[in-house]
């Protein structure tokens, strides 16, 4: 009998978030769109920035996480003016790099001069070099850790587990995959 | 005409009124109805129904355009919202933006509020110690503030009558300092915690235990919380952002739904009360008056019972904004206490450290809760230089970390394969403080009817109580 309410109990619950309002169900990354603060040639670059950090291999690699698009969010919406100018000099600096030590531009580089190319601009002694590299890497870690493919599959993110133990052998974690 | 003109006066008629619709007042509402009185729940926000008004609530992690942080345009205009730590991405819409009811600072006060119905029952922390007798001894103990008229044994079983209804979770500890209640099954403690808590008992002769905290989750539902329509807590720790079981009580999952289901409450959001009405004749309140927080129309309602459950500083100023001939300085106010005596909670210090052993264990699953350490100075006997005491929050967690300093696919394997850190631990007090005249809440003419305007000055702080933790501060 107790089974039955808590069966009709669940039931109301998600009969209720079926109705959620429209803008809740909508917001969600893909919809947000483009982050129109840079060019579109300056955002390809910064995908290519972000992927040259945390490549593609047998898993997904930044780029196509959208992680790019995460960082121009963040310095759009949560940081100030001189973390935008420092991103904007930065895109800029890192195609002049490129065109120094390569004599092409960096989309052109593949992937080992691409990282040399931001290992040469973080000891740079243009003032905008190392921090730029700073920044984007780090929120580049930040996106990475943040996507649904990490959390699902590296820290086995449930978002309702339904249990707490307060003191598991650590193999056993890496056997159930659950944190 | 005035045939109509009684009719309406019928139609806002009740037998009773609650202001507010946060934690008391959708008890008061609860207790109302089911006593078979006609009760008005007036809100001065919007309408927040359960579940259908939590936007965020089953949303991952990822699908936050920024991860959970605020954007800088918010935490510009909001220095004040944005100072609670359950104000963040996933749950500012039931913050008070600080434009919509701003008030001056002369000291520092961060008054962090919820206009919608519901409240902060919505945003709460959840934690729900009793108090003891030796809380309510204080004043007169050590003869600062008014003694209080009654103590445990008559709150007793109104704790019962509460913690039954709402799914209080808990250990039964037998503490004197912290008495047990009515309780679903208790969360554990992490190993580190346990360790913590017998380390602490050998070290202080059992003088200062820790203990699992007592918190309103239904850990174990029982038949009088599915009637209300609330299901087991699923460990999410998402509370702030309303939850979607009702696994935490809110007056939105809870009480108001409760006082729905009798047919006797009628809830009127956007109705911001200005004041209560004052019978000269009857010597008695027979009303409010109530700004409609779009149209700015006044209306008035009445009713034989007024509760005030407005939060501290509002019920203040309601109650000084209805002045009348009898009560020229607000209702109540022959004493000119309004205002006045407001006490805080000092909960500005925290902690947090490393601990090295255990490193074969961790934590499984999610707890929305934490260890708590019942306050353990003055309790018994003054033996400080400072009045009355503080508790703590004691919580630990194993998280994991990986090495970030190559890029490419040296950065990728690193991220790939986190390593167990330390086990980290942190600690944060919540101490008493004593209401002093000096802390003075004046409560300037409204210049606008719609929202009271208000001067907030904060002298003084129990700058000894946090000195104990921190030899740093004077």
């Amino acid at each position: 009998m107790q089974r039955r309410s808590v069966l009709k109990n669940l039931a109301i619950g998600v009969g209720g978030l079926i109705s959620l309002p429209a803008w809740a169900s909508n917001w969600t990354p893909d919809s947000i769109g483009n982050v129109s603060i840079v060019s579109f040639n300056e955002e390809a670059l910064l995908g290519e920035l972000v992927e040259t950090f945390i490549p593609q291999t047998d898993t997904p690699g930044a780029k196509s996480l959208g992680v790019h698009q995460f960082v121009l969010r963040i310095i759009r919406d949560c940081y100030g003016q001189s973390a935008l100018t420092t991103l904007q000099q930065g895109l800029g600096l890192t195609d002049a790099t490129a065109q120094q030590t390569y004599s092409k531009g960096f989309m052109e580089c593949d992937a080992a001069q691409r990282k040399d190319v931001l290992t040469k601009l973080s000891a740079s002694t243009d003032p905008v070099g190392k921090p730029f590299v700073d920044m984007v890497k780090g929120l580049t870690i930040r996106g990475y850790t943040n996507s649904e493919f990490y959390l699902v599959n590296v820290q086995k993110y449930v978002m309702a587990p339904g249990y707490y133990h307060g003191c598991v052998p650590v193999q056993k974690i890496a056997v159930n995959g659950t944190r | 005409m005035a045939f109509l003109n009684i009719d309406s006066v019928k139609e806002r008629t009740f037998d009773a009124i609650v202001i507010g619709s946060g934690i008391s007042g959708g008890w008061a509402a609860k207790e109302l109805t089911e006593g078979g009185l006609r009760t008005l729940v007036l809100e001065r926000g919007r309408d927040v129904k359960h579940i259908t008004d939590y936007p965020t609530t089953m949303m991952q992690p990822w699908e936050f355009p920024h991860g959970g942080q605020l954007s800088k345009e918010y935490l510009d205009a909001n220095p004040i919202a944005s100072r609670c730590y359950a104000n963040r991405e996933d749950a500012s819409h039931f913050f008070v933006k600080d434009a919509e009811h701003p008030y001056v600072q002369e000291k520092p006060f961060d008054w962090i509020r919820g206009y919608h119905v519901g409240g902060k029952s919505l945003m709460w922390a959840r934690g729900t110690q009793r108090w003891s007798q030796y809380d309510f001894d204080g004043p007169a103990r050590d003869g600062f503030a008014v003694e209080w008229p009654i103590g445990y044994k008559d709150i007793a079983p109104w704790y019962s009558h509460v913690e039954k209804f709402a799914g209080i979770s808990g250990n039964k500890d037998g503490l004197p300092q912290l008495p047990d209640g009515e309780f679903l099954p208790p969360h554990e403690q992490s190993c580190v915690e346990k360790h913590f808590t017998e380390q602490m008992a050998k070290h202080y002769n059992g003088t200062r235990p820790i203990i699992i905290g007592r918190c309103a989750h239904l850990t174990k539902p029982q038949p009088i919380h599915y009637q209300q329509g609330r299901a087991q807590c699923q460990n999410r720790s998402l509370c702030q952002r309303g939850c979607p079981y009702g696994g935490y009580f809110s007056s939105n999952s809870s009480t108001l739904p409760w006082a729905a289901k009798t047919g006797k409450m009628t809830l009127r959001p956007d109705s911001v009360v200005h004041s209560i009405i004052y019978d000269e004749k009857k010597g008695k309140a027979s009303g409010v008056r109530v700004i409609d927080a779009h149209t700015k129309a006044v209306t008035e309602y009445y009713a034989k019972i007024i509760f005030v459950n407005a939060a501290c500083l509002n019920s203040n100023l309601i109650l000084l904004n209805s002045t009348s001939n009898r009560f020229p300085n607000g209702l109540g106010n022959d004493n000119g206490l309004l205002g006045k005596y407001v006490a805080f909670h000092n909960f500005r210090t925290t902690i947090s450290a490393e601990y090295e052993g255990f490193l074969d264990t961790t934590t499984e699953g999610i707890r929305p809760n934490s260890s708590y350490i019942p306050r353990f100075r003055n309790v018994f006997k003054q033996e400080t230089d400072f009045l009355r005491g503080y508790a703590a929050g004691f919580g630990s967690s194993r998280m994991t970390s990986a090495d970030t300093s190559g890029i490419g696919e040296d950065l990728k394997a690193s991220l790939m394969q986190p390593k167990y850190g330390n086990w980290r631990v942190g600690s944060h007090m919540m101490g008493e403080t004593i209401p002093k005249e000096k802390q003075l809440h004046c409560f300037g003419p409204e210049s606008d009817r719609s929202v009271g305007h208000s001067t907030a000055t904060y002298f003084g702080w129990i700058r000894r109580q946090r000195r104990e933790d921190d030899p740093g501060f004077s």
